[in-house]
């Protein structure tokens, strides 16, 4: 785009600015078009177009399009990308709290496993206005010493036995109440 | 233990000593099943059935819902007001949190080593933009300012001050614009765009009301003299207590610099080019009445 009147120039360069007003005001080279594009001439040739397209066919020299593969690459970094990216190392916890499973498995009969967006599996949910519950999906191996070492963990918390539902062909715990934050951590300190 | 290498653990264990399951050996857990109260067969559920004595409860000739026996009823007596008039043309911003930001960068589903974009946040799956449901883009909120932690170069449709105060207290830039509908349809899904083969348009500058907002250096409008955008960080640096850090000294200070042009959808892609996702090409017009137009 030209420098444009009506409003002030930019100090902080906009360098796409100036590449493109080097690419819309470039004449093109000869290369040969994938197909016309928009050309001067019409697309049904009528009478008056057929005249025009004989003098113009013989005028026209230069293409009515330029292609060029430099600036693909910004068209690239436009694309979805179709995998779920793998998370790149932090020393410790993250800004944001998330941290990663630690490297080494933990010693125990189960295992958490973390979702597909690297999260501890653990989701609170509110059915008929006012039931909740604490899902804790993903589970491996000895269910019933993890849903063990659960209601150990909440009776210390709370001082009441929670209930709990485990499912095994889903391998899932539902616990009555809302647990997810103190679930989490806990998972989280045994490092799953 | 639940040993079992299968699924089903100890229940299927169970299950396969038993005998087979048959409507004649199952019931459910006492307590689960209530029987209901039959209404006009004796006892309890029988003489009125529930209805009260005589009058239209009994005779079954209520008024309508809301009527309140002659007294101008509450729905009536109320006045009306047009809250929700114009609802469907107000602009809507979708929000999003620093908080959520940062994880987004913490997860890698971000790349902060180049601008980021509404297109990139779509891409990232951090946020979820509907251009017909009145969406005219991403609004930052500076929920989670105190974890934010990241040098990024960012732009947005909206933000707030408190947001604004985080990026640039770590080192960022951030710029506010405007797309219209078109052109936000386009930034938020690209590749169906691009198949279509038309060319990139023109991103339509604001209307009245909106000029006001990107023309102002304290929301870092795109359309803002870069003068008063340079003062108004130092009175936001003073105003919030931090030190503003120089971003010209910075090594990714030509990142950090990049902006688009008022009439740019896309980095490095200008208006009029169309692109050819199937041979990896971009054609350009050569016309001058187009290009004075897409240059306009």
């Amino acid at each position: 785009m030209g420098p444009r009147r009506d409003l002030p120039a930019r100090s902080l360069g906009s360098n796409m600015s100036a590449s493109v007003v080097n690419m819309l005001t470039r004449m093109c080279a000869t290369i040969k078009p994938a197909y016309v594009w928009l050309s001067p001439v019409g697309v049904v040739p009528s009478a008056m177009g057929r005249l025009r397209m004989a003098s113009s066919s013989t005028a026209e020299q230069k293409s009515a399009v330029v292609e060029s593969t430099e600036e693909y690459k910004y068209v690239e970094r436009l694309i979805p990308p179709t995998k779920i990216p793998t998370p790149p190392l932090h020393d410790g916890p993250a800004p944001s709290g998330w941290r990663p499973p630690s490297a080494v498995t933990p010693d125990l009969p189960y295992m958490v496993r973390r979702s597909r967006l690297h999260n501890v599996p653990v989701y609170t949910d509110l059915t008929h206005g006012n039931r909740k519950t604490t899902l804790l999906r993903k589970i491996e191996g000895d269910i019933w010493a993890l849903e063990n070492d659960v209601k150990e963990y909440l009776v210390q918390l709370t001082g009441k036995i929670p209930l709990t539902q485990v499912n095994e062909v889903t391998m899932s715990i539902r616990i009555k109440g809302h647990f997810d934050k103190e679930l989490k951590e806990w998972l989280l300190e045994k490092g799953f | 233990m639940s040993a079992s290498k299968t699924t089903g653990g100890k229940a299927i264990d169970i299950l396969r000593n038993l005998p087979r399951i048959s409507l004649a050996n199952l019931r459910p857990n006492p307590g689960a099943r209530k029987t209901e109260r039959r209404r006009g067969r004796g006892a309890h559920g029988g003489n009125k059935s529930g209805r009260g004595h005589k009058g239209e409860r009994q005779r079954g000739n209520r008024p309508r819902l809301g009527f309140e026996g002659g007294q101008t009823p509450f729905y009536l007596a109320i006045p009306k007001y047009g809250y929700n008039e114009g609802h469907s043309l107000r602009p809507q911003y979708q929000p999003l949190s620093l908080r959520r930001l940062q994880y987004l960068i913490d997860l890698g589903r971000v790349d902060t080593s180049q601008p980021i974009d509404l297109t990139q946040l779509v891409n990232g799956r951090g946020v979820t933009v509907q251009p017909l449901k009145r969406d005219y883009g991403v609004h930052l909120v500076e929920e989670g300012a105190d974890i934010f932690s990241a040098k990024i170069n960012i732009e947005v449709q909206r933000a707030t001050e408190g947001a604004v105060a985080a990026i640039e207290r770590n080192g960022g830039v951030i710029t506010t614009g405007f797309y219209d509908f078109r052109s936000l349809t386009i930034l938020c899904k690209p590749v169906p765009f691009f198949l279509s083969g038309q060319p990139i348009p023109k991103r339509m500058l604001p209307g009245e009301d909106m000029v006001r907002y990107y023309t102002g250096a304290e929301n870092r409008g795109y359309l803002s003299d870069p003068e008063e955008v340079e003062r108004a960080r130092q009175e936001l640096a003073q105003k919030y207590g931090y030190v503003l850090p120089d971003i010209s000294k910075d090594e990714l200070f030509h990142m950090l610099s990049m902006r688009k042009d008022c009439r740019q959808i896309f980095f490095g892609l200008a208006p009029g080019w169309v692109v050819n996702m199937a041979e990896r090409k971009i054609l350009k017009p050569t016309d001058e009445k187009l290009l004075r137009y897409y240059g306009s």
